[in-house]
């Protein structure tokens, strides 16, 4: 059967979800151009079999997956990121675009969360998705995706300065 | 109430990195390449082919378990003949009182299935399915157990396995 989506139909999603999904498998790797792989890795995947992004939580998954799948694969290029991550707390291109030193703050707290905690926090933030949608993509309950939520928020808090 | 919502709204101005033009243009390249179906790797057991595999072990390991039982009850009666000819001529003794007898005879006495390996490889996609699969690998240890209750013989037979599943994705 034909492909009935347009050609610009794929830009237009990936416009859309590009810059979340990119901040989101940057959790698993430091470098932009790592995350980038593996986000294009999973969209071209994704849209060859789909035709569109309705199923996001199936995305997120499979960007998930492959960042897991490339960390396990090459287990030396894990340990020289590891490397990379201990000697430098913030990663060299920025994952934010950041406008005031508000958010700058906010950032470098966002780095001080727990992974499982930072991943929700930015599925819902830059990505909305639904709890359920997280829960799904993440294969936890609706319940515990909606706790570490509440937990994340609650760390960046006591982490922030008071104002 | 939602005691975090200047928090949430104080993130939601911060907005990711923008696409670089370079990742849109190496993805517009990907998406313009002619597909490449993948081929299912030939060592992956779908979960209907393994219920077969592992009855089939399952039976194999029975009928070595039979043979074994079958050789031990062939020399029993063997060496009572041989008993019974070189003895003298059978003395008259009384009969002996009934007795609970034991069977003598291997009987099931269990069975043992011990995962000590389970390991999450991914997602897997597969030819002609929209969604792909996680596959999961588990490395069990069986053991069934036999025992002669007359004799106190026991049998037991040990056999590893490795379990590949494939676990369609379902999200929403």
């Amino acid at each position: 059967m034909e492909n009935v989506a347009t050609h610009e139909d794929w830009k237009v999603c990936l416009s859309e979800a590009g810059p979340g999904l990119v901040l989101f498998a940057r959790q698993w790797v430091q470098s932009l151009a790592d995350a980038e792989d593996i986000v294009q890795e999973a969209f071209v995947r994704f849209w060859r079999r789909n035709h569109n992004i309705t199923n996001r939580a199936l995305l997120y998954a499979t960007v998930r997956s492959i960042a897991l799948d490339r960390i396990r694969g090459d287990s030396r290029r894990a340990r020289r990121e590891a490397v990379v991550v201990a000697e430098s707390e913030h990663s060299v291109e920025p994952e934010f675009h950041v406008e005031d030193d508000s958010q700058r703050v906010l950032v470098g707290a966002l780095d001080r969360l727990p992974k499982d905690q930072r991943e929700v926090l930015v599925m819902k933030i830059w990505n909305e998705l639904t709890f359920a949608e997280i829960a799904a993509a993440l294969g936890i309950s609706q319940n515990t995706a909606a706790s570490r939520y509440r937990y994340a928020l609650a760390s960046l808090r006591k982490i922030l300065p008071p104002q | 109430m939602n005691d975090f919502s200047d928090l949430e709204a104080q993130l939601k101005t911060i907005r990711p990195a923008p696409l670089r033009e370079s990742f849109i243009a190496r993805v517009e390249s990907e998406i313009a390449k002619p597909e490449t179906t993948v081929e299912e790797p030939r060592n992956v057991i779908r979960p209907a082919q393994f219920r077969t595999r592992w009855v089939i072990g399952l039976g194999l390991a029975a009928a070595a378990a039979v043979l074994l039982f079958v050789r031990v009850n062939f020399q029993a009666p063997r060496d009572s003949a041989g008993t019974a000819a070189a003895s003298p001529a059978p003395i008259a003794k009384p009969a002996p009182l009934p007795e609970k007898v034991l069977p003598n005879s291997f009987l099931p006495a269990g069975s043992t299935r011990v995962v000590y390996h389970k390991r999450d490889e991914g997602l897997l996609f597969a030819q002609n399915r929209e969604e792909p699969m996680r596959r999961l690998r588990s490395m069990t240890q069986e053991t069934l157990q036999w025992k002669n209750p007359a004799t106190g013989a026991s049998l037991s037979v040990s056999y590893p396995s490795e379990q590949v599943e494939l676990v369609p994705i379902s999200a929403q």
